[in-house]
């Protein structure tokens, strides 16, 4: 990258006066030094031959100092010529009209052969600056083939342009109004600040050029060009030159105009593949509705049928039904709204969770309160159950949600009860450790077979879809959704000696707060 | 109907969920006023001045909780608050308003009931002064001896620990927020400091329950407060 800018500025700076002068210098200096080495030899060679010394100097200029500086070569050679070696020496004249002729020659020759040595030198340097300009492009389109999210394609935007055409530069996007605007994220070391937005916004609509060297607004430091797209401009970049001949020269503006389109279609690509993820996205939330509404239009209906059965039986046939029937069809209301409540409360925490408007209210709380807590909400449940609670002997306060990991608790407890047959024993076991908690929940049942351990956290998921046992399959994607929420992760295995182990573990980010300790009365 | 049963005024505004419970508390023998909106039961709380007040914190024209907050501005009728929301923060929001206890819908109507009878009682007691001594289970507090015994073995508490139970035993049976616990035994400018209150609570089961993970006496209500209890769990 360097080496290209280099060679660049040479090309730039070759047009500026300064090195002129050396050129013009070299062609007095090198007639006058040949002249210097001629001048020993006059009696041995004849002025025809000094005449080939002096248009080989003049080739010599030609080729190294291009067109003027070796005319000026070729005058001075033949007025040294002139005046040291023909006849009449040390002066001007020229007696014999040989050497005159010599001279013309010499002249004549001299500008042909610098004509054509500037031509190959020029036509060297354009390819030079070809090739130059075709590895930039080159490195350019490589790094921009490999970004994949916008932001990466501006910011190596960015940084080629600047070190392309020097000077500070930025891409402006427009923001959901349409209004082009100032990134949010922060820039980068070589980033333009303090774009005009309205230079930009009116170069965005008409999609012309502006700033300096435009008509419109010239006073600006800054150039601002349109990225034109497939369907529209999409944004404006922002140009600060140190030096204008660096984009004003056509094959350079040539050259601006190309990567800016490369770095336009690279930028189109990228919202195409993310319109494509979008889209993708979209199809599993479509996928996920559908199987949420078979789920609950079949969860909730078939409780929602016994109760509506049951209580319009009561209502119409109420005479004619015993005391015992009447007795069951109101235990079998209650029982199915029960159970329809469990069904609906999991379906809404679910949908809090997803909706991502769960804010974890954390507060440090000893492990064995939640342990306590969920087991006493459950206690009816687990009322003909042995549950072995193994807490580690340490009072370390947690710093968590407790109603949410409460609630992972219960749904744990819960599955273990549902799951393995009345009467075989539960085991928790709670470790923390300075760096982590883990809770373990396991059951004697029958287990989960290996490749659906992944999938159970999954919502909807069942292992024995519709039957009666089962819940709506949101239980344990709620525990996960709680646990992730805090940072941890839940898994499941199986059990040696057989049943299923739900294991969790939450991060322990600060070190529990201390208390003064307690005065003695 | 006798006219010396105690009055309740239910505010509700869902007219079925209404009827449900006037039917099922008529039928307990309590005589029963009922309200849809805010502003109709602070006026009927004014004028029939009933014995207990059942709250639904969702009404149409003011919050529920701001209910609460005028009511007790005047009354100490007691406070059952109903919230369909199961959020948290709701119900402890109500109970450090000046509520004394809470159900979340959907509750069966017998739990509706223990609750309505344990705060009638409670306000019955009051006036006969200080409680003096509370025993659930095994578990046996002489207040004014400031003696905890459980069984027969006697459980040496520290002052603080000591304030924090007897605190709960004058509330016994009733939740109390982890606000209210903090400001009760630390002091106003603890309550943000909840760390106090879990790590002594930690600390009083340890002394006192058999199995602290699972607790007989003092029950955690997850995200509210504490709870002492008055009747042994099994």
């Amino acid at each position: 990258m360097k080496s290209i800018s280099k060679v660049t500025e040479k090309h730039f700076d070759r047009q500026g006066s300064e090195f002129s002068y050396i050129y013009w210098f070299w062609g007095i200096a090198v007639p006058l030094l040949l002249t210097l080495i001629d001048w020993p030899f006059r009696q041995i060679l004849t002025p025809s031959n000094i005449l080939l010394v002096y248009l080989l100097g003049v080739f010599f200029v030609a080729i190294r100092f291009g067109l003027w500086p070796s005319i000026l070569g070729a005058l001075v050679s033949a007025a040294a010529f002139a005046f040291f070696f023909a006849p009449p020496i040390f002066s001007f004249a020229i007696a014999d009209p040989e050497n005159l002729v010599g001279l013309a020659v010499m002249l004549l020759v001299g500008a042909v052969t610098s004509n054509l040595a500037e031509n190959v030198r020029t036509q060297t340097r354009v390819a030079e600056h070809r090739e130059q300009r075709a590895a930039a492009l080159y490195r350019l389109s490589k790094e921009l083939a490999e970004a994949r999210l916008e932001t990466e394609i501006i910011e190596i935007g960015v940084r080629h342009i600047h070190s392309e055409f020097g000077g500070r530069n930025t891409f402006l996007f427009p923001d959901c109004n349409g209004l082009v605007c100032y990134p949010d994220e922060p820039p980068l070391g070589i980033s333009l600040r303090g774009a005009d937005l309205s230079i930009a916004r009116r170069v965005f609509s008409n999609g012309q050029m502006a700033g300096y060297g435009t008509d419109t607004a010239p006073d600006e430091t800054a150039v601002y060009i349109s990225l034109n797209g497939s369907t529209g401009t999409i944004g404006v970049l922002v140009l600060e030159p140190v030096d204008v001949c660096r984009i004003s020269v056509p094959e350079q503006r040539q050259l601006l105009d190309t990567f800016v389109n490369l770095i336009v279609h690279a930028l189109e690509r990228a919202k195409l593949a993310e319109q494509a993820k979008d889209a993708t996205l979209k199809m599993q939330a479509e996928t996920l509705r559908n199987s949420l509404l078979s789920s609950i239009s079949h969860d909730l209906r078939t409780p929602l049928a016994t109760i509506v059965g049951a209580a319009s039986t009561l209502e119409t046939d109420e005479e004619r039904l015993t005391k015992d029937s009447r007795r069951k069809l109101v235990g079998a209301i209650s029982e199915e709204a029960q159970r329809m409540s469990e069904l609906t409360t999991k379906i809404l925490e679910m949908a809090r969770l997803e909706a991502g408007e769960v804010l974890l209210n954390r507060q440090w709380y000893a492990p064995e309160e939640i342990v306590g807590s969920a087991l006493r909400r459950l206690d009816k449940k687990l009322k003909n159950r042995q549950v072995n609670v193994h807490m580690a002997d340490n009072l370390a306060l947690i710093h968590v949600d407790a109603v949410l990991l409460q609630q992972v608790m219960v749904n744990l407890l819960d599955n273990a009860d549902k799951y393995s047959t009345a009467g075989l024993p539960i085991d928790i076991s709670v470790v923390t450790t300075p760096f982590s908690l883990s809770i373990t929940v396991a059951d004697r049942g029958q287990g989960i077979p290996e490749d659906l351990q992944q999938k159970i956290f999954d919502k909807f998921f069942r292992i024995h879809t519709e039957s009666a046992q089962s819940g709506v399959g949101l239980g344990l994607s709620i525990c996960r959704a709680i646990v992730e929420a805090h940072g941890g992760d839940i898994q499941v295995s199986n059990r040696s000696g057989g049943g299923s182990m739900f294991q969790l573990h939450i991060p322990i980010l600060e070190c529990p707060p201390t208390i003064d300790p307690e005065e003695k009365d | 109907m006798k006219t010396t049963a105690p009055l309740l005024l239910l505010i509700e505004d869902d007219p079925q969920f209404r009827l449900l419970l006037r039917t099922t508390l008529e039928s307990q023998d309590y005589r029963v006023l009922t309200a849809a909106a805010g502003r109709d039961g602070l006026i009927e709380a004014r004028n029939q001045r009933p014995n207990l007040l059942i709250l639904d914190l969702g009404l149409p024209d003011i919050d529920g909780q701001e209910v609460i907050r005028r009511l007790r501005t005047w009354s100490e009728v007691p406070i059952i608050v109903l919230s369909a929301r199961d959020q948290e923060s709701d119900i402890t929001q109500a109970l450090d308003n000046g509520a004394d206890d809470y159900l979340t819908k959907p509750f069966g109507t017998a739990e509706l009931m223990s609750r309505i009878k344990a705060l009638l009682r409670r306000v019955a007691k009051l006036p006969g002064g200080a409680q003096e001594y509370f025993q659930v289970g095994e578990l046996k507090i002489e207040l004014t001896k400031r003696r905890v015994f459980v069984g027969e073995r006697e459980v040496h508490l520290t002052p603080i620990e000591f304030r924090l139970l007897s605190v709960l035993v004058r509330n016994a049976g009733f939740v109390v927020t982890h606000r209210q616990l903090l400001e009760k035994v630390w002091g106003a400018s603890y309550v943000e400091h909840s760390h106090y209150l879990r790590i002594y609570m930690g600390q009083l089961r340890h002394k006192i329950e058999s199995d602290p993970a699972q607790p007989r006496y003092l029950l955690t209500e997850a995200g509210v407060g504490y709870r002492l209890s008055t009747e042994e769990i099994q």
